[in-house]
Order: C-alpha cells, then sequence, then structure tokens
C-alpha cells in the first residue's frame, strides 16, 4: 500500500512537470512563429521577412535587438508579473508606469493590491524564517569553493540533523518525561498479572546490578559498551516500567505510549523521506533519469557561477575539460568497440561474469564473518578490556569489510571495462547492497541467538520463549548492540579524521617527493561519506525501540560530523576531480535512505508482533507480545470508535482501499504518457514550422532576385549581383528540408 | 574615503523590490558594495561603474564570463560595459536565488552569445567552450576534439537545423537540466 502512494507521488510530479515543460515549449514555440524583429524596427512579420533577405547590407542588423519582446508581452492579455520580463530596468519601469495607469481603469485593482500585500508577507515571512535555517552561511560558503556534490552531502547531513532533532523531542515529549515524571512520583501502579506465573518463575530475574559504586575503570568501560550503570537506566529499554496511571482525570499507559511513539516515529521519518524526494524526484523526472553523453547538457549548464577564487576556477575549468574529453573519447570508444568481433564480445561477458561472481563471493565471505563474530561475541562473557574488545567485534568487522570490499569492488571494476558512468553506478549499488546487508546479517545473527532460531521447543527457549538464560532482558541487548554500532562508528570516523587525514596533507605538503606527489591530497568523495551517514541512520532506527535515547545521542553525533566533516574538508581536501551530479544522485540516495528504513521497519515490526518481550524488564513485560497492548487499549475505548477502528483494520475496508489506489495509479501514469506523447507530437510540428519556413524565405528570396534582376540589370548589371549570389549561396548551403521525408523525432 | 554615504529613498526601495527578485535586505546590501564601488572610482563622480571597477568584486573576479556578463547588462550607451545601479540591480536579479528559470535561460542565452546576434553559432560554441575549460593554450581542447565537440552540440540541440542554437532551443536544453538554477547564481 505504502510503495503504491510512493509510486502515485512520483507519476504526480511528473505530470506536473510534463505540463510546466509542456506550456514553456508552447510559449515559446508561439514567440518563434510569429518570429520576433530582427531589426529596432517592429513592424510586422512581413517587413522582417524582407529585410532578412539582404542581411549583409545593414551593419546595424548584427545587434539582435532584445527589448522588442516587450510589445509582445504588452498584447498577451494576461498581466505578466514584472520581474519575470526579461528587460532592463529603465524599460521595466517603463512597463510598470503603463500599468499603474491603466490599474484605476481595470475594476481589478484591489485584486492586484491585495495579491502584492500578500506577495510582500510572504517575502517578510521568508526572511525571518531563513535566520532560523541551520548553518545556511557555512553550507553555502562550501558549495562555492566546492560546488554542487559535496554541498549535497552536508544538505543532507543538515536534514539528517533535523530529522533526528524532531524525532528525540517526540519521544521526549511522550515516553521519556512522563517515565521520569511517574518514576520520581513513585506511582508504581500495574496491571495485575493475569497470566499464572509458575513455570516462568525463571524468567523474572534480572539483576542488572544497579547502585554498585563502580570503579572507574569500569566506569568508562560501562558507558561504552552500555552495560552496568548504563544499562539499567533511560537509555534502554529494560528500565522503563509497564505504570499505567489512571488517576481522577487523568491517564497515561505508558507501554501504549512506548509502542505508537515508536510507531509515529517511523511514519514522521518515512513522511519527511518521501517529502524530500518529492522535490529532488520532480527534477528527476524531467530530465528522464539523467542524461549521459548530454553535451550541449553539460556544455550550457556546465559552469557554476557561485564558485569564487582562482584556485576554485581552475580546478572546475580542469574538470569540465576533463569530463569533455573523457566523454569524446568514450564516444570514440563507442565507436570502435560496436564493431567488435564475436569472440571480443563473448570473452569481454565472461569475464564481467567471472568478476561478478567473484564479488558476490567477496560479499558472502563478508556476511559469514559477520555472522561468526556475533555469535562469538554474543557466547561469550568475559570483563575487562579483552570484554571490550570482543563486545565491539561485530562493529569492527563491519567497519572493516566496509572500508575493505568496496576498495576491491573498484579495482575489479576497472577490469570489466564498463563505461565510466556504469561503473560509477554500479559501484554504489554494491557499496549500498555490502552496508546494509550486512547490517541485515548482524540482526538476523542476533534473532537466531534470541529466539533459538525461531524454534520455541528448544530446551533453552522453552519456558520463556526467548533465551532466558542468556538474554535476561533481550530488549537491551539488542539495543546495546545498535548502541555499540554507533559509537564505534563516530570513534572511527574522528580517528581516521586525526590519524589519517591530517598527517596525510601535512605529509603531502612538506614532502615533495614522487609518491606523495601521485597520492595527492585526500579528495572528499561524496558517494562514501553519504552511504555512510545511511548506514548510521539505519542502525538509530533499527535501535530506537530498544533505545530510546538514541536519536538523541545521533542528532548530537551528526552535529559533531558536521563540524568535524567541514574542518577536514577545507584544511585537508581538495576538490574532486570527477563531477558528481548533484541532483540524480540525491534521488538515489533518499533512496537508499528508504531501504534502509525498510529494513528497520521490517525489524521493528518483526520484533512488535513475534517475539515474546522480556519478563523480566520493560514496559510489555507481562504481554506475551508487545503488540497486545493495543487491542486491550481499544477495548477500553467507547463502543462507536472500537467499531471504526475494527472496521478500518478490517478486509472490508483495506481490499477497495487497495484496488481503489490501483484504479488511481493507471489513470494518473496514462495521463502521463499522454503528455509525454503531446510533447513529442509538438516538437515535430516545431521542426515542420521551420522547415516551412526556410522554405518560404527561400522562395521569396528567389522572386526577389528575380524582380530585383529584371529591374536593375539595365542600370547597374554589376553591384546588385554579388551580395545576392552571397545570400543565395548562403541559403542553398541550408538544404531544403521540407521536401525531406519526416525523420523520426530526435528523442532527447 | 569618499562619504557619499547615501541611502536609498524608500520609495525607490519598494520599486526595486517590486522590479526585481531581491529581497530588501539584498538590495540594500547591493546599495553598499555599489556605493563602495563608486567611491574607488578615479575620476569624477558618475552614477555609473566602469567595467574594471566591477570586476574587483570577489564574486566576479574569476569568472570566464565577467566580461560578457558586463557588456550584456549594461545600458551604457558608449557600449563599454559600464554599469549603473540599475544595471547591478538586473544583473543581481537574474542571478539570485528566486529568479525563474525563464530569466535565468534568458540572460544565459545572452551571455553565451559572443557576437550578440541572437543565436549561438559555432563560433559562439567554440568561444563558450574555450572560456568553460581555460583560455590558455594547454588547457583548450585539440581543434578534433573541438569539432566533434561542436557538432554534437548541434547534432543535439538544434532542432529546426539550421547550423544554429536559437533561444528556445536552448532553452529546451536548459529546461531538461536539474542544475542550471543553482549553479547560475551569485550571492553577495
Amino acid at each position: 500500500m505504502i510503495m503504491l502512494i510512493i509510486g502515485e507521488l512520483f507519476v504526480l510530479c511528473g505530470i506536473h512537470v510534463n505540463s510546466t515543460c509542456f506550456l514553456m515549449e508552447l510559449r515559446e514555440f508561439n514567440n518563434q512563429v510569429h518570429p520576433p524583429p530582427d531589426y529596432p524596427s517592429p513592424h510586422g512579420s512581413q517587413h522582417s521577412l524582407r529585410l532578412r533577405t539582404v542581411p549583409a547590407q545593414d551593419t546595424n542588423a548584427n545587434q539582435f535587438d532584445w527589448a522588442s519582446p516587450a510589445e509582445d508581452a504588452e498584447d498577451s492579455n494576461e498581466p505578466r508579473n514584472l520581474r519575470e520580463l526579461p528587460l532592463h530596468m529603465g524599460l521595466k519601469k517603463a512597463v510598470w508606469q503603463v500599468q499603474q495607469m491603466r490599474v484605476p481603469v481595470v475594476s481589478s485593482s484591489w485584486n492586484i493590491k491585495q495579491s502584492q500585500t500578500f506577495r510582500r508577507f510572504c517575502e517578510v515571512v521568508k526572511y525571518i524564517l531563513s535566520y532560523f535555517v541551520l548553518w545556511k552561511r557555512g553550507i553555502q560558503r562550501i558549495g562555492g569553493h566546492f560546488g554542487g556534490g559535496v554541498q549535497s552531502y552536508f544538505l543532507f547531513l543538515r536534514f539528517l540533523v533535523i530529522l533526528n532533532f524532531l524525532s528525540s523531542l517526540l519521544i521526549a515529549a511522550f515516553v521519556l518525561i512522563p517515565s521520569i515524571v511517574f518514576r520520581s512520583m513513585n506511582l508504581n501502579s500495574t496491571i495485575a498479572p493475569t497470566v499464572n506465573l509458575t513455570d516462568e518463575e525463571i524468567c523474572l530475574q534480572y539483576d542488572p546490578k544497579p547502585g554498585v559504586l563502580p570503579v572507574f575503570y569500569t566506569y568508562f568501560l560501562d558507558l561504552v559498551s552500555g552495560t552496568g550503570f548504563m544499562e539499567y537506566s533511560y537509555l534502554f529499554y529494560g528500565y522503563y516500567n509497564n505504570s499505567v496511571i489512571e488517576s481522577n482525570s487523568f491517564s497515561y499507559n505508558i507501554p501504549l505510549a512506548y509502542l505508537l511513539t515508536a510507531a509515529f516515529y517511523f511514519l514522521f521519518c518515512l513522511i519527511c523521506t518521501i517529502i524530500r524526494m518529492g522535490d529532488t524526484a520532480r527534477l528527476v523526472v524531467v530530465t528522464g533519469g539523467g542524461a549521459v553523453g548530454g553535451y550541449s547538457m553539460l556544455v550550457f549548464t556546465g559552469w557554476d557561477h557561485g564558485l569564487q577564487g582562482n584556485r576554485a576556477t581552475k580546478l572546475k575549468q580542469n574538470n569540465l575539460r576533463h569530463r569533455l574529453q573523457v566523454d569524446l573519447e568514450e564516444e570514440r570508444l563507442k565507436k570502435k568497440s560496436a564493431s567488435l568481433t564475436l569472440g571480443q564480445t563473448v570473452s569481454l561477458y565472461t569475464l564481467r561474469v567471472f568478476l561478478n561472481l567473484v564479488v558476490l563471493i567477496l560479499i558472502g565471505a563478508t556476511f559469514y564473518g559477520i555472522a561468526k563474530a556475533t555469535q562469538f561475541s554474543q557466547s561469550m562473557n568475559p570483563t575487562g578490556f579483552m570484554g571490550l574488545l570482543l563486545q565491539y567485534l561485530p562493529s569492527m568487522v563491519i567497519t572493516a569489510s566496509n572500508f575493505v570490499v568496496p576498495l576491491l569492488c573498484d579495482k575489479i571494476a576497472l577490469l570489466e571495462k564498463y563505461s565510466p558512468s556504469t561503473t560509477v553506478i554500479l559501484a554504489l549499488l554494491r557499496a549500498v547492497f555490502l552496508r546494509l546487508v550486512s547490517l541485515g546479517v548482524l540482526l538476523y545473527t542476533l534473532w537466531e541467538q534470541i529466539t533459538c532460531k525461531g524454534d520455541i521447543s528448544n530446551e533453552n527457549c522453552k519456558p520463556c520463549h526467548y533465551y532466558y538464560d542468556q538474554y535476561k532482558c533481550w530488549e537491551t541487548r539488542v539495543g546495546q548492540e545498535m548502541y555499540k554500532l554507533t559509537l564505534f562508528d563516530f570513534l572511527i570516523t574522528i580517528a581516521t579524521l586525526i590519524l589519517v587525514e591530517f598527517p596525510r596533507r601535512i605529509v603531502v605538503d612538506h614532502c615533495s617527493c614522487k609518491l606523495t606527489q601521485l597520492v595527492g591530497r585526500q579528495e572528499f568523495l561524496v558517494a562514501p561519506n553519504v552511504l555512510a551517514l545511511v548506514y548510521s541512520q539505519t542502525v538509530v532506527w533499527t535501535g530506537a525501540l530498544f533505545c530510546p535515547l538514541l536519536p538523541f545521542i545521533n542528532t548530537i553525533k551528526f552535529i559533531l560530523f558536521y563540524y568535524c566533516k567541514k574542518i577536514t574538508l577545507f584544511q585537508n581536501c581538495q576538490p574532486a576531480t570527477r563531477n558528481f551530479r548533484s541532483t540524480t544522485s540525491n534521488f538515489f540516495f533518499l533512496l537508499v535512505l528508504l531501504f534502509g528504513w525498510a529494513l528497520s521497519s521490517v525489524v521493528l515490526l518483526y520484533s512488535v508482533a513475534k517475539i515474546h518481550p522480556s519478563y523480566g524488564c520493560g514496559p510489555f513485560r507481562l504481554n506475551s507480545a508487545m503488540w497486545d497492548v493495543v487491542p486491550g487499549a481499544v477495548k477500553m475505548l467507547n463502543h462507536t470508535s472500537e467499531e471504526f477502528l475494527f472496521y478500518i483494520g478490517s478486509q472490508k475496508f483495506s481490499i477497495p482501499l487497495f484496488i481503489f489506489s490501483c484504479v488511481l495509479l493507471c489513470y494518473v501514469s496514462a495521463l502521463t504518457s499522454v503528455h509525454g506523447k503531446s510533447v513529442t507530437l509538438l516538437k515535430s510540428q516545431c521542426k515542420l514550422e521551420q522547415r516551412d519556413k526556410q522554405f518560404l524565405v527561400r522562395q521569396i528570396e528567389e522572386l526577389n532576385a528575380k524582380v530585383q534582376k529584371e529591374q536593375r540589370e539595365p542600370q547597374q548589371p554589376q553591384r546588385e549581383t554579388k551580395p545576392l549570389n552571397h545570400t543565395a549561396t548562403q541559403w542553398n548551403q541550408h538544404y531544403n528540408y521540407a521536401f525531406e521525408p519526416d525523420e523520426e523525432p530526435r528523442p532527447y | 574615503m569618499g562619504g557619499t554615504s547615501s541611502k536609498l529613498p524608500k520609495d525607490l526601495l519598494s520599486e526595486y523590490q517590486e522590479l526585481t527578485f531581491l529581497t530588501k535586505q539584498e538590495i540594500l546590501m547591493a546599495h553598499k558594495i555599489f556605493s563602495e564601488l563608486q567611491d574607488r572610482e578615479n575620476g569624477p563622480y558618475s552614477s555609473r561603474v566602469s567595467m574594471e571597477k566591477v570586476l574587483t568584486l570577489p564574486e566576479l573576479k574569476s569568472n570566464p564570463f565577467r566580461k560578457r556578463i558586463c557588456h550584456v547588462f549594461s545600458t551604457s550607451d558608449m557600449k563599454d560595459g559600464s554599469l549603473s545601479f540599475e544595471d547591478f540591480l538586473d544583473l543581481l536579479s537574474a542571478f539570485s536565488d528566486s529568479a525563474t528559470l525563464e530569466i535565468k535561460s534568458h540572460y544565459a542565452f545572452r551571455i553565451f552569445d559572443f557576437d550578440d546576434d541572437g543565436t549561438l553559432d559555432a563560433r559562439d560554441l567554440e568561444k563558450l567552450v574555450n572560456s568553460l575549460t581555460g583560455e590558455t593554450d594547454d588547457t583548450r581542447l585539440t581543434a578534433e576534439e573541438m569539432r566533434q565537440l561542436i557538432s554534437n552540440i548541434l547534432e543535439e540541440s538544434d532542432i529546426d537545423k539550421d547550423g544554429t542554437v536559437n533561444l528556445s532551443e536552448f532553452q529546451h536544453v536548459i529546461s531538461r537540466s536539474p542544475d542550471f538554477v543553482s549553479s547560475f547564481k551569485i550571492v553577495l
């Protein structure tokens, strides 16, 4: 259902875009059909056609008069917004004065004044809101010096910071603060246990040793691994009580609040991501998914006018030249490779299949390594420094693989001989797959351990439906794993900064041997950095149910990331030589974020619905599944609300809704294809009009030549023929396309 | 220092807000910077700032299209690229955050039209590519590459096959680019 809604959103954006392009083309087409006067005399079209026949004689004619479109604009019925007229200020003022004089006559003057005041109000509001935009100046400066690609990373980071901050406010308001309040007021009214707990008494044992005064050394270990004093605190699930407060006019059900807050948090993140995707999706639909080899697009839109400073300009020029040369080279190679023999093609494809297998084996080996590391670290319980290392073993394996495997994949991709653009996309896809699935493998291994591979009849899991011996409070353990992953990720980033990037810059700047010049300064690679952000965010989403303060920790982590990355960018990095298509990649990164969200929502749904909550801890300790608080709460509502909720959840409602969504999707995609077809039709019409115009001009020119020849032949036989010949040859150079069969509209 | 710290009258300010895409703060900032440029002019006070002085602004100093930008926005009769304050506002308005795609593409076309004849022909395109890649000999494309590139560009964007790119063909190409609006931006 969610995928349907997402699909409809994209198609709607596509229609909007197509109709805007369609309208813009129509407007421009109209401007072209009544040819804009080429010369300062803005009379009818015939005049300009005639004048066109003798361009060489009139030297003033070379200056195209851009002021003339004003007359066209005046004649049109709709009063255009003055700013959108491409005239200089003097002319705009004149037009404005004319409009002002006309306004009292027209009865809609009040409307115009109202729209003006509304616009002013919007500007004031926008100005005030711009003060609240986080890091606006900093990100602008980054864009100016390093270009749009790097800026998109920081914009993405800012989006995640705001998302995490709002989520932590949400969780604090509905879960954390009520818990603190109720605990401090010592209101411990719990629901009476209705289950006979004679067998399960063993499951109730949970003793995380709170209140013992720890040694400083163990204090630090506990802080970093989430055990000891950290375990039994508001950080983790286990500390929250299943209190249900029902005083005179006020009732608050903590378990229900906990569950609903988690669900709402996920929905909120989904909606924010989709809204942000909607903006970029619109642009992606316009370009048709990123035109590769669009030389005209590169040349016309390639320059970034926001760049400042000689260094940035030179780098951008190098960048553009490099891209143009690479694209031209690619085209030449493509022409050459289209003539590959059968044997060469077959060998190339077998090589590619083999290398893909190698990549899959590498990734498979990584997953195996992660699974083994997780099992090993979960099964041991040593203390001290070794214990800490062992606890961080899964995180270390994941981070190491995330670093090593993409490097190997890059080297392998060089052998595969794809075009450069395909190589980049393939590398990104492989990196994404590696990161998200390795997290999935970790979670799967945990699940295996906790629920004895889902087998309830296993003797370890029999009484409590989970492995009670090792996991007295399994939710807290999962939360601890996510907490460790987040912390480790942060530590590794800071360590890389301090131990790798700064020394590299110092070495490159001061030592001028060939090796250092070859390696050069660090380049800020956008794609791996963004994937790291997506990975951290997925970890936070997965852990939010079990570690409610994790979004807050993540907010602080990302804020520190911003400052650290900015410092390293300006101090250590050079701009990327390979350009980065910011908008299509923005869309891709948000898509990957959505995949991460999907993974963590699977985890959420499974733990809420299927796994038995711990008996000894947490707000759901007496339910057989976390979801059970909801039906219980629904029963306590009044009759009509209960009926309404049951109806919405039943099949009687969801199946018609699904069918209706399918119908809407079909309608909207049909609309898109119709608009696309009209755009193609208009394009070919435009071509035909131009050909007709050329043909007519040629005819007129020939007639003119004949007439002038007849007129002037007795007087000046020499003088007129030269320019006429010149213009005749000029037009003859353009083959008369009106008589050519229609060619296929060029696919753009 | 020149001391002509004249304030912008309120009615002019609201008129400029109406006629450009700039906010009040941006117009005031532009006025301040323009007054500083006027102060630094050698010679008698005039309402126009010469092109050399305008090109000392950090935002324009290293832009390869700086001279073309000044020529396009200048309304001077002597065609020397000098800018009055209103020309300066027009410049900033076209390069501002909220300017529409039509305005930006219109002015981009005029900036790229090096010989001001209303169309981009092969010579304009060659000059354009040279500005993009760098003006020195070792940063230009080779003649062969240039030829291949220009024929590719004309093949892609010249719909009516007259050998030049006119305004609507240019705008058609621009409309398909997602990054144009954000890259055609100069913020003081």
